[in-house]
């Protein structure tokens, strides 16, 4: 690329050359500039303090925009710094510019200069001007600023604090609240409080402290402006105009600070304030009216026009009068202006008795009377009225003053009348009080009189005034037959006059019972319907009463027009819980005709009485009965009764009876012991309280006895079929239980006559045997044995060894001893008999049924008591007691005493030990031989048949498997034994 | 020892009745005073930090012991008179300055112990007179700052030092009441010894 060379040395020159003449040429620009702007002379300054403005005027020259700059001058922080335009004032020649300070002038001194700008061209700033605060140190003060501002609601507000010379700032207080500062010069320190709220009437506080805790304070007020509402003028003088309005809201501002007003340029007297309704009158209608409120935060404009005419606002009728009748009245009013005599005026009349209102209107040209008709005699009234323009109508004027009269008395109304009969030749006839707007007056009395037909005689008779019913006696008045009919007439007096009569035909009827339906109240009363009926050609009565109260009762009654077929009941004295009787009775001119009948609660509760409860036990079960609640404690229907078994703590429902006519109930499968039941009626509204009754169930001891008896009814029906079959058959029973034995074949003469050997003990009943035997020594004496069977266990042979005052024979038994002599049929062995009838001369005879095993054995032992000498047999049988116990029966056998020699001397039966060890009676285990081949089989000891007694039995030979048995039979076996013996031929 | 009160010489004595009723309604006084002080302080939401004691507003002789009942009666009663005539210019002072606005507890308190300021007073009067035996010369008030600051704060100040003054020698009041038997009694000591000099001499 090719490039123009040169010399740098002319390049270098060129250029300082160009930049010489470029700054000489701004230069020159510039020095013209400043000849055109010129710097801002003559600057002041004038300070609103209130508004916290300055006021900053200059000579500007030809300048319109320029630069302001103000700073705190101690601290020389800018507070404002901003390019304004202002025009100049064509007469001064000055230039002015305002600025509002944020914070109150006073706080710290501020400098102020100005300069000229033209675009980006500027003139020098003017001189410093200084608008000087009250923190400078000639002021040495304590101060604080603003003092006493009102400020409106929701505005921003900087309150600065110069501290005494010397001093600390401290803080700075709005109301209550302690608030963050900031700090303006060496001694001035500022807060700024935003969205201030309403201040309370006595104002804000706003407090500074310094270190010597002197307060320095102001009051700063915070309201609303004036805000109207609701403004418009009247006439009530038909010359004069009133206004009034409203004020929307509290300005919050009271007192010398308060809203100010003028009506139509003419200040209205201050009212109170508090009052939000404001009034202002102007004394001549003048059609336009513009109201101005003013407070120190604004003013509110409001204005209203209208024609006299239409805003007619009548006064109160003054001086209201009356001229009273009986049955109605004229009232009479004044007006306060005259003016109103030509006014077309519509007023209305409000009547007012015993709290209910009666409004009239009435209208015409300057009204000033009313006539009242349709009042009632002897009665109190109150009346008012008001007026307003009937034409062009605005608003009723104010209520007149209430005027109360009282109407003029006239006769009663003629008494509601009916009666009331017994069901006899009693009853009463009743009438309702005259109340005040029948009686027209003060009732003086009542006047009754009974009109027989048929005698055509008249009964008076003159009651009190606070007399409502007159007894009846129709045997007195005339002599009554079904169609003799009495009629009542019943007359109220009072000081002006007897009432018209009022009657009611009394006519005893046999009225036959109508059936009772039932009523069913609802809010508004009992709803009572029925067919018409064509004979009730005065009317119906409906009467109702307490159905508790059977004879004069107190009832009540409406008398209803003929065609009518319902009506709803109703009286204030319904009582819940009450049953009511309503009966219908048609009117006729013979009297009156009971055509239904209701009862009804208006209200059912539960029972209020208990049933009275009754048990009684039928076996295992409880009949439970109980009476019936009295009709006047029912309280309402009752749909039944609950059965509770209350024998726990807690009732349990065992049954119910529902109410129809059963009043009992039968609990059955009870076990033995106490049990309460508890039985509550209930109705609608629930259960009484119940009645509780307690029964303890116990055996039946009559059925018990009545089956013990059957049961031996029947056993003694079998004992003696049994036994009547078996001495029928008793030829077989022998046969087959007691055959006959056939007699031994005995060598010799055993032919002697035996007879039954009775022992009489001596009398002490002692046996005192004697032995004369030489060669043997242990041949034993005979023991006494106790006259009983030989029960096991020995104790009823030791309780019966005491008896021993008789001499009685002594006999062995086996079971069942025969009384009778004991024919010696089967003699024993041969040498026992001899050795019986040699030792003592004595013939013991035992008989028994034996066994064909057993055998009659007397065990004796040759040397004494050695167990080697008992027999082996014995030991076979033997039931316990050890080897040497024995079990068999052994009279003559000792209990291994030790002395040979034993003499029964002692009168004191044998003892246990000594039976014991004996082993009891025992034949059939003990006797074992029939004959002395047997005997001296045995070894040669047949000690029993060398016993020097010989003894008789009868027993019945039973197996040994039934030994035990036998001991144990009873009485009646042995009555069956005795029976069989006795059937021996 | 039993309170009686007896004759001073040259005059009547002020009865035992007389004393209690004055001493009952001062403090009486001193409790609505309180109340006043406390609504006072609420509704301006001043703590005792603003409300310091800046001095008497009213001036009497200073009391000592060696006044007589006399002229410690009339200084009692030279006092609640300046009280309440400072009370009754801070009432129509606030009213002129803060009134307007809906009457609560506040104003119904302040209306109360002017009135009873006023029945104290005459209580006093009586006692006064009773001692005195000759009508009771109402003290000059001259030199009483009844006017008050301009600035609305320093006039709420004011106010409310005005309302410890009233309590202030309302108590005072009670204290000198309540020991007014004693004073008597030392009195009527001092006469009959003096008496009895006299007599001596003569």
């Amino acid at each position: 690329m090719p490039r123009s060379s040169s010399s740098p040395k002319s390049k270098s020159l060129c250029c300082r050359v160009w930049l010489t003449c470029a700054l000489l040429g701004l230069s020159a620009a510039h020095t013209l500039a400043k000849d055109v702007l010129g710097v801002p002379q003559q600057v002041s300054l004038s300070a609103n303090m209130v508004a916290q403005q300055l006021s900053i005027s200059w000579l500007g020259g030809a300048a319109t925009t320029f630069d302001l700059m103000i700073l705190r001058t101690e601290l020389n922080e800018t507070v404002f710094y901003e390019t304004v335009s202002v025009t100049m004032n064509q007469v001064s020649g000055l230039h002015q510019w305002n600025w509002t300070s944020l914070d109150p002038l006073e706080c710290t001194s501020l400098s102020i200069k100005v300069r000229s700008r033209d675009g980006q061209v500027t003139s020098e700033w003017s001189n410093t001007q200084i608008f000087q605060g009250n923190d400078l140190p000639s002021n040495e003060n304590f101060q604080l600023y603003p003092q006493e501002r009102i400020m409106p609601v929701g505005s921003n507000a900087t309150f600065c604090c110069i501290v005494k010379e010397g001093q600390l700032f401290r803080s700075i207080q709005y109301g209550s609240r302690i608030t963050t500062t900031t700090r303006l010069s060496r001694r001035s320190y500022a807060t700024t409080v935003v969205n201030q709220g309403p201040s309370s009437s006595w104002g804000t506080n706003v407090v500074c402290f310094d270190s010597l805790k002197e307060p320095q304070g102001t009051v700063v007020f915070v309201g609303y402006p004036p805000l109207l509402s609701d403004f418009v003028c009247e006439t009530y003088d038909l010359t004069s105009a009133l206004c009034q309005w409203n004020e929307a809201r509290d300005t919050k501002l009271y007192g010398k600070r308060g809203t100010r007003f003028t009506l139509n340029k003419r200040d209205c007297p201050k009212g109170r304030q508090q009052q939000r309704q404001k009034k202002c009158s102007v004394a001549q209608w003048e059609g336009n009216w513009t109201l101005i409120a003013e407070n120190p935060l604004g003013q509110y404009i409001i204005t209203d026009s209208a024609e006299l005419s239409h805003r007619v606002h009548p006064v109160a009728p003054v001086n209201v009068s009356a001229v009273i009748h009986a049955w109605n009245a004229t009232v009479l009013w004044q007006w306060t202006y005259s003016s109103y005599s030509s006014l077309a005026l519509v007023c209305q009349v409000e009547l007012s008795c015993h709290g209910s209102k009666t409004n009239y209107t009435v209208s015409g040209e300057g009204l000033q009377s009313v006539v009242l008709s349709d009042l009632y005699p002897y009665e109190d009234y109150s009346v008012q009225i008001r007026c307003g323009a009937q034409q062009n109508f605005w608003k009723w004027g104010n209520w007149s003053e209430a005027f109360t009269f009282k109407t003029n008395p006239y006769v009663p109304d003629a008494p509601d009348v009916w009666m009331w009969l017994n069901g006899d030749s009693t009853g009463q006839i009743v009438w309702k009080p005259l109340t005040q707007r029948q009686s027209h007056d003060q009732i003086t009395g009542y006047e009754v009189t009974f009109w027989s037909t048929e005698e055509n005689l008249q009964h008076t008779h003159i009651f009190s005034p606070d007399t409502t019913a007159a007894p009846i006696n129709l045997t007195q008045i005339a002599p009554f037959s079904s169609d003799t009919k009495v009629i009542a007439t019943v007359i109220a007096k009072n000081t002006e006059g007897p009432s018209q009569p009022a009657n009611v035909v009394i006519r005893l009827t046999d009225a036959e019972p109508v059936a009772v339906s039932r009523a069913v109240y609802t809010d508004k009363g009992f709803p009572l319907f029925w067919q018409s009926n064509d004979n009730a050609t005065c009317g119906y009565v409906v009467e109702w009463h307490n159905t508790v109260c059977t004879r004069n009762c107190p009832v009540d009654w409406i008398k209803l027009d003929a065609g009518t077929t319902d009506v709803l009941v109703e009286s204030a004295n319904f009582q819940p819980g009450v049953r009511y009787t309503f009966s219908l009775f048609s009117c006729t001119s013979e009297g009156r005709e009971l055509l239904q009948h209701w009862q009804g609660y208006v209200q059912e509760l539960v029972p209020s009485s208990s049933v009275i409860l009754s048990t009684s036990q039928q076996g295992s079960d409880v009949l439970l009965t109980w009476g019936e609640i009295p009709l006047v404690s029912r309280r309402g229907f009752l749909l039944g009764y609950n059965i509770y078994n209350s024998s726990d703590s807690e009732l349990k429902l065992i049954g119910n009876v529902p109410d129809k006519g059963s009043r009992s109930y039968i609990v059955t499968g009870l076990k033995e012991g106490s049990h309460k039941f508890t039985v509550k009626a209930y109705t609608s509204a629930g259960e009484d309280t119940g009645a509780t009754s307690s029964v303890t169930v116990e055996t039946n001891m009559d059925w018990l006895i009545l089956e013990i008896l059957t049961s031996l009814g029947i056993t003694a029906f079998f004992l003696i079929i049994v036994t009547f079959i078996c001495y029928k058959k008793r030829k077989w029973v022998k046969k087959a239980f007691y055959p006959d034995i056939p007699e031994p074949k005995l060598p010799g003469d055993w032919s002697r006559t035996q007879g039954p050997l009775d022992v009489k003990p001596s009398s002490n009943s002692i046996i005192h045997i004697v032995d004369k035997s030489d060669h043997d020594p242990s041949k034993e004496m005979l023991v006494a044995i106790p006259e009983e069977d030989e029960d096991e266990d020995g104790q009823s042979m030791e309780d019966e060894s005491v008896d021993t005052d008789e001499p009685t024979s002594l006999r062995y038994y086996n079971q069942v001893v025969d009384e009778r002599p004991i024919r010696p049929r089967y003699p024993d062995s041969s040498a026992s008999s001899a050795s019986s009838l040699d030792s003592v001369r004595t013939d013991v005879t035992y008989t028994g049924i034996q066994t064909s095993g057993s055998s009659l054995v007397f065990q004796l032992d040759p040397a004494g008591s050695s167990d080697d000498h008992q027999p082996h047999a014995d030991l076979s049988v033997s039931c316990g007691g050890g080897g040497g116990g024995g079990g068999g029966y052994r009279p003559q056998m000792q209990p291994r005493a030790q002395n040979d020699d034993i003499i029964l001397a002692s009168p004191e039966p044998l003892d246990e030990p000594l039976v014991a060890s004996a082993g009891g009676y025992k034949p059939q285990s003990s006797w074992h031989l029939d004959s002395p081949v047997e005997a001296e089989e045995s070894g040669g000891r047949a000690p029993s048949l060398g016993s020097p007694t010989s003894v008789a039995s009868t027993q019945f030979l039973l197996p040994d498997g039934e030994e035990h048995a036998e001991a144990k039979r009873s009485s009646a076996t042995t009555w069956f034994t005795n029976l069989l013996s006795s059937a021996k031929p | 020892m039993a309170f009686r009160l007896t004759r001073v010489i040259g005059g009547p004595e002020p009865n035992r009745s007389t004393v209690s009723r004055a001493t009952a309604i001062a403090e009486q006084l001193s409790q609505e005073c309180s109340i006043l002080l406390e609504l006072y302080r609420k509704k301006e939401s001043l703590t005792t930090d603003v409300l310091m004691d800046d001095g008497r507003l009213v001036s009497v002789p200073p009391t000592s012991s060696q006044l007589d009942i006399r002229d410690t009666l009339w200084c009692l009663h030279s006092a609640l008179l300046q009280c309440r005539s400072l009370l009754e210019r801070a009432i129509a002072r606030e009213e002129e300055e803060l009134g307007g606005g809906k009457k609560g507890d506040y104003e119904t308190q302040r209306k109360m112990v002017k009135e009873r300021l006023s029945l104290l007073l005459s209580n006093v009067g009586e006692l006064l007179k009773a001692v005195d035996g000759a009508p009771v010369l109402s003290p000059s008030l001259e030199g009483l700052e009844l006017n008050g600051p301009t600035i609305l704060f320093e006039l709420k100040l004011w106010v409310y030092r005005i309302f410890k003054e009233v309590d202030y020698w309302t108590k005072t009041t009670i204290t000198t009441l309540q020991g007014l038997p004693s004073v008597m009694a030392k009195e009527h000591t001092r006469t009959a010894r003096v008496r009895s000099t006299r007599s001596t001499r003569r």
